[in-house]
């Protein structure tokens, strides 16, 4: 009896050591190519992709905290590879890193212009499928070839991708962008009516400094690009989402000697889509609200008349980045809006018919949009530093 | 009187149910594909036309009190009838451990050690399971309140890490989805999770309360239910439309997770509560099938039955499905075909004949 | 192949003795049956040598004969 147990506590261990002892899949940190940021382009040569992986150089990242400029040497590296599809471009990048990419931390993918012209659809799919690919990365478009952007080095950050990440990050101090990640891009995709934007990205050489910066979004039919947005016209497709956080509105000052700059502190927007005698309305009211930043005029405008002058001067602007964007979207015949899914929520067998020809249907939408703006400060000064005129 | 000599009082019968039905938490997550956006209202519909066939259960329980399913079947159609319907209640049994065990190996295989060779990590499982049982039925009821616990805390708090991503207007329309498919979900949701409770019935009869199992059956369903309907209510607000595509849309909702870069890459989370729930839920079914196998047989105790079952059970894990699609449609269609008259029908039926026939004698006086 | 073996060699230690020592035959007779189906799977498997799915067989003749199913989308 005792043997038997003595055997079996034998056998036991060795099978657990076995089968315990950790798991395939670890692999050391040494061996990780830690990538956090990627570019697709296609290969000028061959029409092939061209995928460009920025890797973190641990010995020069990890050392000095930045000082030292050009001395250290750059910390991240830049690999291309070209493959017949992504996952085969990312399995030949082994080929020059001799180990397999590890995409968890990755921050960014950028899609060069041409790439994005052909259509994105068919590249999206190893992004959303693959293992180790979060949906919270981030979705840009360059203007020109993704690996340029992806060289450009910046003066604050060490590394380009997570530059590029942070100025997506922070669009809300403009409101001029939108953060498109690859959920939301997904859903886009996946919309049959809705058209997909991501923010386009350009280098822009100024004597010896290239600038990364983002001149405006690019909007996508059916995954292929179409056509820029510019600032003015994001905003306003972000007062209508609802999406705008803050941002500079400038109007001009009532009495036509300069101009009220207003800050956006915060905005809201209600959309409520309506059907009436065979017209597609939209109602859209905007609530925002502003605080009077600077003013160029020696008039003082922060009196009852003078704010109500600029509030209403305000809405105006509002309005007008609207119509833009929605004049910018007639023309491209592109629903950026999301129109058409606020109709199928509300009146969903109306959406039934109205889908499929809903390219010809967009154009002929009305918008009714009631802006209501309230200036709830004037920051430090209670009145212009100018002599007083007239009295006060 | 049952071989194993443990008591489980009501409250532990309760966190049972209960943890037993939010392991099937990543069951659910493939209607998503059938059903989309109007999941929510499935798994309610699959809760209130189950909840009776359950009450049927647990009145049976405690109509023949220290008795388990296989007794009953015994009892109340005789011994060869009985026998035969025991003997599909344990293929039902044996199949079911099976696909549960291969969810575990998908779940690692999947997303979280892909590398890992999926024949070991399903043996490993099994190990883990057979040791559970082994030790007896009043062990699992001992720890079942601290799963659930765990699992709850990972839903809620995974909800609100979520709310500033919600949009409840993905939820529109409401009634879109032709009625076909929304009822082949009332259908998986009414059998997976809840019907599947029936292999309690091999458990109840160790019940010391005498207030029958009923009332403990009911308050842990609604709980389990309810975890379930956080979590589709989560994953819908969340992904909206991009919810089907997904193999997995509660990991893929998790993942979205991304606070202050500090709160971020969470899906370990769920790695952790999903195995503990899928292992508390293994443990019970391998439980019923060598204790009803055992009953079969006339055995005195299911314990020299524990390791050889695991043993085929892990076999045929491993090969029961060809490939992930070959495993959605079959559970989607023959599955639940197969597996219906074994929770809606035989139950009551059960119920019905020992009514009508004034069983078990000993208990009652009326006879006929 | 050797972790089956030893699995199975471990399985029979665990129970075996034990059965034998009490004299529980009906134990011991329905333990090996499980048993050596178990170890034939098993083998079976090691082997590289199809096993047939009792659930494809299901589905034959649920889906295919009785016709009974949902519609595909």
């Amino acid at each position: 009896m005792i043997l038997y147990k003595k055997i079996y506590v034998f056998i036991l261990c060795f099978i657990m050591l076995v089968a315990l002892s950790g798991c395939l899949g670890g692999r050391e940190i040494n061996d990780l190519e830690i990538v956090i940021g990627m570019g697709i382009d296609k290969d000028k040569d061959t029409g092939d992709i061209l995928l460009t992986a920025q890797i973190v150089n641990e010995k020069e990242a990890g050392g000095a905290s930045g000082e030292g400029g050009g001395g250290g040497g750059k910390a991240y590296w830049n690999v291309n590879s070209i493959g017949k599809s992504i996952f085969d471009a990312a399995r030949q990048i082994t080929h020059k890193t001799g180990n397999r990419l590890f995409v968890s931390h990755n921050q960014v993918v950028i899609f060069g212009h041409d790439v994005a012209a052909e259509g994105l659809q068919k590249h999206i799919d190893f992004f959303l499928r693959a293992h180790e690919m979060r949906p919270t990365t981030l979705i840009l478009v360059a203007e020109g070839r993704a690996s340029d952007i992806m060289d450009a080095k910046p003066e604050t950050e060490r590394f380009p991708a997570m530059n590029i990440t942070k100025l997506v990050k922070t669009y809300g101090f403009t409101s001029h962008l939108y953060k498109v990640n690859m959920k939301d891009f997904a859903t886009c995709l996946m919309s049959g009516t809705s058209a997909t934007f991501a923010p386009l990205v350009t280098v822009s050489q100024d004597r010896e400094n290239k600038d990364v910066f983002v001149p405006g979004m690019a909007v996508f039919k059916n995954g292929k690009m179409v056509g820029k947005l510019s600032h003015d016209e994001v905003r306003g497709v972000l007062w209508v989402l609802g999406k705008v956080e803050s941002g500079v509105v400038i109007v001009p000052s009532p009495d036509g000697k300069g101009k009220a700059v207003l800050e956006i502190v915060n905005a809201k927007s209600k959309v409520k889509p309506e059907i009436k005698d065979g017209r597609i309305i939209f109602h859209i009211k905007i609530e925002e609200e502003l605080s009077l930043s600077e003013q160029t005029t020696r008039e003082n405008l922060a009196t009852v008349p003078g704010f109500g002058k600029v509030q209403e001067a305000a809405g105006k602007v509002v309005r007008q980045e609207i119509m833009a964007a929605f004049e910018r979207s007639k023309e491209l015949r592109l629903d950026i809006f999301g129109f058409g899914e606020m109709l199928h929520k509300k009146y969903k067998n109306e959406w039934k018919i109205m889908e499929h020809n809903w390219d010809d249907i967009y154009p002929t939408i009305e918008l009714d949009i009631h802006v209501d703006s309230r200036i709830v400060s004037n920051d430090l000064l209670r009145r212009p530093a100018s002599p007083d005129e007239g009295g006060e | 009187m049952g071989t194993d000599k443990g008591k489980i009082n009501g409250r532990q019968l309760l966190f049972m149910f209960a943890g037993f039905i939010q392991g099937s938490a990543l069951l659910i997550d493939f209607t998503v594909g059938i059903t989309e956006h109007q999941t929510w209202m499935v798994i309610l519909a699959g809760l209130i036309v189950t909840i009776p066939f359950i009450l049927s259960y647990a009145a049976l329980a405690k109509r023949f009190p220290g008795n388990d399913l296989v007794r009953i079947n015994d009892m109340v159609y005789g011994r060869f009838i009985g026998k035969a319907l025991s003997l599909y209640y344990i293929f039902f049994l044996s199949m079911t451990l099976s696909f549960n065990i291969l969810d575990v190996g998908e779940l690692y295989v999947n997303f979280l050690m892909p590398d890992t060779p999926f024949f070991f990590l399903l043996s490993v499982f099994a190990a883990v399971i057979a040791y559970a049982v082994y030790k007896g039925i009043e062990a699992l009821a001992k720890v079942s309140h601290l799963f659930v616990a765990t699992s709850l805390f990972v839903i809620i708090t995974t909800s609100v890490l979520l709310a500033d991503q919600m949009d409840f207007s993905r939820f529109l329309p409401l009634f879109e989805l032709p009625f076909i498919k929304l009822l082949q979900g009332i259908h998986i949701m009414s059998i997976i999770p809840f019907g599947e409770t029936i292999a309690f019935l091999m458990i109840m009869e160790h019940m010391n309360d005498t207030k029958g199992p009923a009332r403990y059956s009911f308050f842990g369903v609604l709980v389990g239910a309810a975890s379930l309907l956080i979590v589709s209510v989560r994953n819908t607000a969340v992904l909206g439309r991009t919810q089907t595509i997904w193999t997995s849309p509660s990991f893929q909702s998790i993942r979205l997770i991304d606070i202050g870069t500090v709160l971020t890459r969470m899906d370990f989370l769920i790695g952790i509560a999903q195995t503990m729930l899928i292992f508390f839920k293994c443990s019970i079914f391998l439980y019923a099938l060598t204790t009803a196998l055992s009953q079969l047989f006339g055995l005195k105790s299911y314990k020299p039955l524990v390791l050889p079952v695991v043993g085929i059970e892990v076999i045929i894990a491993a090969t029961v499905f060809q490939s992930p699609v070959d495993h959605a449609e079959i559970t989607q269609n023959a599955g639940i075909i197969y597996s219906a008259p074994l929770i809606y029908l035989f139950p009551p039926l059960t119920l019905l004949i020992a009514k009508i026939r004034g069983l078990p004698k000993t208990e009652r006086s009326r006879g006929k | 192949m050797i972790f089956l073996l030893m699995a199975y060699a471990l399985i029979f230690l665990v129970n075996v003795p034990g059965l034998v020592k009490r004299k529980e035959r009906k134990e011991l007779v329905v333990f090996f049956i499980l048993y050596i189906i178990g170890f034939v799977l098993g083998l079976m498997y090691a082997l590289d040598i199809p096993i047939p799915s009792p659930m494809k067989g299901l589905q034959y003749l649920i889906s295919d004969k009785l016709g009974l199913k949902y519609p595909q989308h």
